[in-house]
């Protein structure tokens, strides 16, 4: 048995104590009474020839628990004859994992990760097993444990040393959690019940733990038992970093289309020595500003919201960069300023857009252009022929007349090629023209008896027509009063669905299927002569509901992070014209599927040329990676990783000090010093109890007169 | 050093006691045994028949031995003590005047502190103290003389003035066998007060342990001493006390002052007998100082020695022993 603090075992030399003490013990209450004591003086007590011990057992108990307390305060532990290493045979599954995300880029953060990535995969014996991974947002194997243990013992280290020599960092965020997870089910996936007792699972994360990584999926996280994480945290030497984010546009696109310059997020890292940049517009390709630049000041830990400047005139408006501080991955952002979407609706009705007892005038008024969208209703007089404005965009056509023969060919086409007609049965003779549409003869419409008014009554918040309005701030449609309705018998139509209903169950909006589109019919007309539904304020995002679920709406975003998927909306020109997507380094790509896009693995400006409306997308860096204060180790612990400091990291370390943190682990582990304790804690139970029957076992003295 | 406290005993002579014929009396009653005998009057007795017998006397012999002086005899006189010698001598009549006839006074001052109930035998000092009253009460009843009690601790507890009458004896056996009052020991008041209550002169026989300061021990003697009594004082000390030889450091517990002290006897007991040895000197310094007859006693040692001592003391002073 060994002893981490062999100095305390001088402390059993107490026990001379309690020998002693029981040696001139006295017992106080045996008294003899004597004539006089005015002869006499007190004595005190001594050892003699003649003193005794007493009470041998009770000083048994006292000498032995101060003996268990000696040797519990010296910490005793059973050496075993391992390392680290433990018993020859057990062997050490390790995955290596290297952090590739944008913060690497900084300072030497990136070779020295390499360095300690070689220093583990050179201390693994033949008997070990390893893999190397490298993460950022995703987690890239390099080198799986198959391919380790399929190679030769001289050939695993070199393969992986080029394998990590081919990549470097990236630009993408850092998903740490995702990370450990995936490496730790790896461990799993490979354990087998014979042989789990033998193998040390380790991961090993060579990584600057920084403040922005993201930690999902660790928080309860129950991490396989006897798996250890080793953490190589690798620090930048020079702290200040501030990162540069557009204020998103999902933020402020509903400002108006003459809305001033983007706004900038200006963030410092915490651990920052410096507070005050520059941000300004630059040219691509050039060093320094065009233009003028703009002094901000952002405390450290802090971020501030500012404006860009003003560009010059002469410079496309495309990047912003930020100076000041001691790394520029995160200083620059590509903008591509928004477009707005044209979207077309085709009107197909009788009444003026200036009449104001008409739908239409309510219609135009309805959808007003914004920075992201441009409705526009495409109202063709009578003379116009079917199909010149009835182009490919406009996937909704709204109906609230009668249409002669070739307009309802028109629209039967736009039916049959799964665009949406939205049919308002304003009045009695337009019912013909919704037969025809949804392919029923004589549909049995009628008008509604009403006595003053009727309200919705019944509305499906479940179709997603009406999801916008499933909140209860918004779900009231009773202030809508409907003065007039048709009757619809929906029984007879095959395929319908009651949306909406009155409150007299009279159907008020029915959804139709016809071919592969729609028909929407509105019981009703919006015009007041029919209802108030023009005048009240859910007339316009229902339109915009039903503009969305016809499909008319596709938002294009331009500015995306490193990563992201892009998907979209515009259409293919055909198979023989596929879309080609321009990379920031000038390579072309082809979308797979065509209308999701995910190699964006670069900042910049993305190009769409070969769309029918070429557009731009601008890819930036996730903001996150701009939070490079690292993580402590405590954080992590408290999220319950199994964290383990490698001792043999440390080289430099003496041997006695190894020796020292190896015996003081071994110790930890065994932690024999408590069941001393506990031991010397019921010795001193038992001799209180003894103690305590003996003095009351002593007989009462009498005396003698 | 050990003391012995045995006194030597003097050749007797003319008019001298001798000491009891302890060969020719068999020997001389064990205390113990004579502690066994619960009545204090029948101890008495024991006692003093013993000394007779011891001294080939007949304790109920009431007449002197020897007389004093001689009167003119006077019609109504009993012929039976007409001194036929003088007459033919003189050719006169003459009666013999006897000792009994000289009022002797004997106030017995027993110390009933509780320093007295100590006891390292079979009975306490106190037990043998009473005997040793009881005893002397006795003999000089048979004597003829008059015998009172007086028994204290701090203070006065019973007095029984010095009478010769019927059941006078037994009241005084009574008052002795009566239970100690506990209190501590103080010479001074009831000795101040004993001068005060007895005017007649007479004979003062003091039995107390002394375990008490003798600063004033001096001094309350001399007051009775200048008032014309004759004291005789008998030191009484427990075996225990006098030797000391306890093996056991314990906590000692004083009966008086009712104090516990630790002792260690090993310790202490060279201390102790020093100390006790200078209490007891001064104590007979002082008696022989004021012309007191001091005797120490142990509680171990025979009654018929103490009444030994008792009348060689008193034919010391040229008192006749009938």
């Amino acid at each position: 048995m060994n002893f981490l603090a062999p100095l305390f075992l001088f402390g059993a030399l107490a026990v001379a104590l309690p020998v002693f003490f029981h040696l001139i013990r006295r017992t106080a209450r045996e008294k003899l009474p004597f004539s006089s004591l005015m002869f006499l003086m007190p004595t005190p007590p001594r050892v003699t020839k003649r003193s005794r011990l007493e009470n041998l057992f009770l000083l048994l108990l006292r000498c032995l628990v101060l003996c268990l307390l000696a040797l519990g305060f010296a910490r005793p532990y059973l050496q075993k004859p391992v390392s680290a290493r433990l018993e020859p045979g057990r062997q050490i599954k390790r995955i290596i994992l290297v952090d590739t995300s944008a913060s690497m880029r900084r300072d030497q953060l990136w070779p020295e990760a390499r360095a300690k990535a070689e220093e583990f995969l050179r201390k693994s014996s033949p008997a070990d097993s390893v893999a190397l991974l490298a993460f950022d947002r995703q987690v890239r194997p390099l080198v799986s444990f198959d391919q380790w243990s399929s190679l030769a013992e001289n050939e695993r280290v070199p393969l992986a040393l080029q394998r990590l020599a081919e990549i470097t960092p990236g630009w993408a965020s850092t998903h740490l959690g995702n990370a450990l997870t995936r490496a730790a089910e790896m461990l799993e996936d490979n354990k087998s019940d014979a042989q789990s007792q033998q193998v040390l699972r380790q991961i090993v994360l060579i990584t600057d733990l920084q403040d922005g990584s993201r930690l999902e999926g660790l928080q309860g996280y129950e991490w396989p038992r006897g798996l250890e994480l080793i953490i190589e945290p690798l620090k930048a030497k020079r702290p200040t970093n501030a990162g540069l984010q557009l204020v998103t546009e999902r933020e402020d696109w509903d400002q108006a289309a003459d809305a001033p310059l983007p706004r900038l997020r200006v963030s410092n890292s915490a651990d920052s020595k410096r507070e005050q940049f520059q941000i300004g517009w630059v040219r691509p390709g050039d060093k320094g500003f065009s233009g003028a630049p703009v002094a901000v000041y952002v405390p450290p830990g802090q971020s501030r919201i500012v404006p860009a400047p003003k560009p010059p005139p002469d410079l496309p408006a495309e990047q912003l960069a930020l100076t000041g501080d001691d790394h520029d991955f995160d200083n620059t952002v590509h903008v591509v300023p928004p477009k707005a979407e044209v979207i077309q609706v085709l009107y197909l009705g009788a009444d003026s857009e200036k009449d104001a007892a008409q739908p239409l005038y309510y219609l135009k008024r309805a959808f007003q252009q914004t920075r992201r969208q441009n409705v526009q209703i495409l109202s063709p007089s009578a003379s116009t022929p079917p199909g010149q404005t009835n182009g490919p965009e406009a996937r909704l056509m709204i109906v609230t007349d009668a249409l002669p023969e070739d307009r309802l060919k028109e629209v039967q086409q736009g039916l049959a090629g799964g665009k949406t007609v939205f049919f308002a049965l304003k009045d009695l003779p337009v019912a013909q023209t919704l037969s025809r549409l949804i392919g029923t003869n004589n549909l049995p419409v009628e008008e509604a008896a009403i006595a003053n008014y009727s309200m919705l009554g019944e509305i499906d918040f479940q179709h997603p027509l009406f999801a916008p309005f499933a909140d209860p701030r918004f779900s009231d449609f009773t202030k809508i009063h409907f003065w007039k309705h048709r009757r619809l018998d929906v029984d007879g139509i095959p395929g319908a669905r009651v949306l909406a209903r009155f409150d007299n169950r009279d159907a008020a909006l029915v959804h139709i299927p016809a071919g592969k589109g729609a028909v929407l019919v509105l019981t009703s007309g919006w015009h007041p002569a029919d209802s108030q539904l023009a005048l009240s304020s859910k007339f316009v995002p229902l339109l915009y509901s039903i503009l969305e679920q016809s499909g008319a709406i596709k938002t294009q975003l331009a500015q995306y992070n490193v990563g992201d998927a892009v998907t979209f909306h515009t259409e293919s020109p055909g198979p023989a014209r596929p879309l080609i997507i321009r990379k920031p380094d000038g390579s072309q790509v082809q979308p797979t599927p065509p209308d999701r896009f995910s190699e964006t693995d670069l900042p910049g400006i993305y190009s769409v040329t070969s769309a029918p409306a070429p557009f731009r997308l601008a890819v930036n860096l996730a903001p996150e990676e701009s939070k490079t204060t690292p993580l402590t180790l405590e954080e992590l612990e408290r999220l319950g990783l199994p964290l383990k400091h490698a001792a043999a990291a440390k080289p430099q370390l003496s041997e006695k000090r190894r020796q020292h943190l190896l015996a003081a682990e071994l110790e930890n582990q065994q932690k024999l010093w408590r069941w001393l304790m506990v031991a010397a804690a019921l010795l001193l139970l038992l001799e209180t109890v003894l103690a305590g029957w003996l003095s009351r076992r002593q007989p009462a003295p009498t005396l003698s007169l | 050093m050990e003391v012995d406290l045995t006194q030597t005993i003097p050749t007797p002579s003319a008019g001298q006691v001798s000491r009891p014929n302890t060969a020719q009396s068999g020997h001389l009653i064990d205390p113990q045994a004579l502690m066994a005998i619960k009545n204090l009057e029948m101890r008495a007795k024991v006692v003093v028949e013993g000394f007779w017998n011891g001294l080939h006397r007949s304790p109920y012999h009431g007449f002197s031995v020897e007389f004093s002086e001689y009167r003119q005899y006077v019609p109504g006189d009993d012929p039976r003590y007409l001194d036929w010698r003088l007459y033919a001598r003189s050719d006169r009549y003459y009666i013999k005047k006897f000792e009994d006839e000289t009022n002797l006074r004997c106030h017995l001052l027993v110390d009933n502190s509780r320093s007295m109930g100590y006891g390292s035998l079979p009975y306490t000092k106190a037990h043998y103290a009473n005997t040793l009253a009881a005893t002397f009460a006795y003999f000089l009843y048979l004597q003829g003389d008059a015998v009172g009690l007086l028994t204290f601790d701090e203070q006065i507890r019973e007095y029984l003035p010095a009478r010769h009458r019927t059941g006078h004896l037994r009241h005084l056996m009574l008052a002795l066998e009566k239970p100690a009052g506990g209190g501590a020991t103080d010479l001074a008041a009831p000795l101040k007060r004993i001068v005060e209550m007895v005017n007649k002169r007479g004979l003062m026989l003091l039995i107390s342990d002394l375990l008490a300061p003798l600063e004033t021990l001096e001094k309350n003697l001399l007051s009775l001493t200048a008032s014309g009594h004759e004291v005789l004082l008998f030191h009484l000390l427990d075996p225990a006390e006098l030797n000391f030889r306890f093996d056991k450091a314990v906590l000692f517990h004083d009966l008086e002052s009712d104090r516990d002290l630790y002792i260690d006897p090993a310790a202490a007991r060279k201390e102790y007998l020093k100390k006790l040895t200078a209490h007891n000197a001064r104590a007979q310094f002082t008696c022989q100082k004021l012309g007191i007859g001091y005797h120490r006693l142990a509680t171990d040692r025979p009654l018929e020695l103490a009444l030994f001592d008792f009348l060689r003391e008193r034919s010391k002073r040229g008192r006749k022993i009938r």
